[in-house]
């Protein structure tokens, strides 16, 4: 009768309600110990695959045993899907334990819900979460909370200081001595990460993940918590800083819910360099951005080509803050740039990363003497690169204050330019472009605009004298 | 088809909508909640449905496999890991359509948001509906609140996560697209602001 009972209950949350009935899940739904939800669970794929052989039932096993890699022996847990257990099997020296994980109508692809299946039940017995459980220590008494909180903060002090080393000695393993990874590499996602995520990181990453859910190991992440700084670098830019420090914590709290080894990659080194590069220039160009927030980068030739997709994205970015900041900064001033292409190059961080000290000079120079334009290389009057707002009506009889560069000699002189740009020779039936032109165009036709550029300048000119 | 109640946050506020609720039974939980409303306008009940409907639409794309599942990656959401894609034209694709609804949730103005997956020939395949409506004031505190709102979403997370059990395999070369149906002021609503515009 109770047999009949709880596999009609297994029944229910399989087929009719479609949910993942993990052997924890189902522990705490009825109140068994682990090892009968265990039983229950392998009793009822065996009469439902007997009764009904075309039935749509998907399980996964927890196998455990010893494993011999490389010369070292160790203990491998892996929950896997049924048609990689005899692999896994296989492989393994010792057997020491094979049991039913799951039962769930759909074809997981990945490991996700399994976690997830487990997460809300625990945490709503959390206080008795070891009523059922086969693992149990006298010892293990609940704290005070005043020694809590103290041993918290020493243990998150501690396990940076300690993921940081690990970074730096690059050792990924627990128990002190792990083999090395066995890479199950597939070369397609390889292919298509490689598009637009070049970075090494990215696809260690990426091929470990693939590993994981290739095999179905959910594997003990304290190498994973190695590369989520790394990854906070990177990813970053992309999904906020957020969710990468949620992550960071996660995969920590992952580390106590499933108790397992680790499988671990070895090119965590190659990718330390580059991670750290990118990431303190990205920190030096981000002081320079207020200083280059006026400067309008489209207009230089110079910018190094960006070398993948991440730097692009982070340009663009930046480049959005840029075009965010504009409007604010004060229109009335008028501010002179130095040409300064040697920030440009050191704001790109491709391999290899130019040195730092070509940001730093970029706020300073601004007192120091202006540089000679490379095109009036035979003037030798000293030209240098103004920012000057222009306000003017136009043809829709709005008055529009722009922003544009202008080189304006330094002596002063009445002769404007070669170096007016588009604003000033913008009649005012054409449409009004609001973005700044290429710095270096040549003289377009004359209009009263132009002479009123004239007299601005030689009034403004006045002031800018420091 | 999956419901998602747009939980009102504006709990207790005592404002247009008749008696206040659970502000005006007892003094001291009422200071409490009209504290806590400042904590909850609609602009943060859009912020959470748009997040979690930029996590939907992702997994969805990783479990009906629209997209090859090399170009997804594992992040975490609401405390379990979810699959989000890592290319940029399609994160961006995806956060520009939320950006758009927003403003609509805001006004409560979304009827429900569908994730169609077409195949080759432009031809729907499968839906994905949103229902999104106004539920009833709640008296429950804020972190409470939030907590059972983020245990809800898990629970949507888990089941688009083991929807293939009731589906049947997509054709290769599917696209997705994202329809928001609104009810119908919003549309009068937008038409009298392209009039005076």
């Amino acid at each position: 009768m109770a047999d009949q009972l709880y596999l009609e209950n297994i029944d229910e949350f399989v087929t009719d309600q479609n949910k993942i009935v993990t052997y924890k899940w189902l522990s705490y739904t009825l109140g068994v110990h682990v090892n009968q939800a265990k039983q229950m669970l392998y009793d009822y794929v065996e009469r439902k695959r007997k009764e009904n052989s075309g039935a749509q039932l998907h399980v996964t096993y927890l196998v455990s045993g010893s494993l011999i890699q490389n010369g070292h022996s160790c203990h491998k847990v892996a929950v896997v899907r049924e048609g990689k257990l005899e692999a896994v099997k296989s492989k393994l020296a010792v057997t020491a334990s094979i049991h039913v994980y799951s039962i769930q109508k759909a074809m997981l692809k990945d490991s996700g819900p399994l976690f997830n299946t487990d997460y809300d039940i625990l945490k709503s017995n959390l206080q008795n979460c070891s009523k059922f459980s086969a693992i149990q220590c006298a010892a293990a008494v609940p704290r005070a909370p005043a020694e809590s909180s103290s041993s918290s903060k020493k243990f998150e002090q501690s396990h940076l200081h300690m993921s940081s080393e690990t970074q730096a000695n690059n050792e990924l393993t627990t128990n002190g001595h792990g083999p090395p990874a066995s890479k199950q590499v597939s070369q397609q996602p390889k292919g298509i990460m490689g598009m637009f995520a070049s970075k090494a990181a990215a696809k260690t990453q990426e091929t470990n993940k693939e590993t994981k859910t290739e095999a179905k190991e959910v594997t003990n992440a304290s190498a994973a918590g190695n590369k989520a700084p790394g990854k906070g670098n990177m990813m970053s830019n992309f999904f906020g800083k957020a969710a990468m420090n949620k992550f960071k914590v996660n995969l920590d709290s992952e580390q106590a819910v499933k108790e397992e080894k680790i499988v671990e990659q070895p090119t965590v080194s190659v990718t330390e360099p580059k991670l750290a590069t990118p990431a303190g220039l990205k920190k030096s160009s981000k002081k320079a951005e207020p200083v280059k927030v006026l400067q309008k980068e489209k207009k230089r030739g110079k910018r190094v080509a960006l070398s993948d997709d991440e730097t692009k994205e982070t340009e663009n970015m930046r480049k959005k803050r840029r075009r965010i900041k504009l409007p604010e900064s004060d229109s009335s001033e008028d501010e002179v740039f130095p040409d300064s292409p040697g920030a440009y190059e050191a704001e790109s961080p491709s391999p290899p990363p130019p040195p730092s000290p070509p940001l730093e000079p970029v706020p300073k120079t601004e007192p120091e003497p202006p540089s000679v334009k490379s095109s009036s290389g035979e003037n030798k009057r000293k030209r240098k690169r103004v920012l000057k707002s222009k306000t003017y009506l136009d043809g829709e009889g709005c008055i529009v204050t722009e922003k544009v560069y202008e080189s304006e000699s330094c002596t002063d002189s009445e002769e404007e330019l070669n170096m007016k740009t588009s604003s000033v020779h913008r009649p005012p039936a054409m449409t009004v472009k609001k973005e700044p032109r290429e710095e270096r165009k040549g003289p377009k036709k004359g209009t009263a605009a132009l002479g009123k550029a004239n007299r601005q300048v030689s009034i403004t000119g006045f002031f800018q004298r420091k | 088809m999956t419901t998602l109640t747009r939980q009102d946050l504006n709990f207790g506020q005592g404002r247009e909508a008749g008696p206040a609720g659970p502000g005006a039974g007892a003094s001291g939980p009422a200071g409490f909640l009209e504290r806590a409303t400042g904590l909850c306008p609609p602009a943060v009940v859009a912020d959470v449905l748009c997040e979690f409907l930029e996590v939907a639409v992702h997994l969805i794309l990783y479990v009906r496999e629209v997209y090859p599942v090399g170009i997804f990656q594992k992040r975490k959401k609401y405390n379990v890991p979810v699959q989000m894609s890592c290319h940029p034209e399609l994160n961006q694709y995806i956060q520009d359509t939320l950006h758009c609804v927003k403003p609509l949730l805001e006004k409560n103005d979304v009827e429900k948001v569908v994730v169609v997956i077409l195949d080759k020939e432009h031809r729907p395949v499968e839906k994905f509906v949103f229902e999104i409506t106004q539920p009833p004031l709640l008296s429950i505190s804020s972190d409470s609140l939030l907590s059972h709102v983020e245990q809800l979403l898990r629970a949507f997370i888990l089941k688009i996560s083991v929807c293939d059990a009731v589906l049947d395999h997509n054709p290769p070369g599917c696209t997705f697209t994202v329809l928001v149906h609104t009810r119908e002021a919003a549309t009068r609503n937008m038409e009298k602001i392209q009039v005076i515009k």
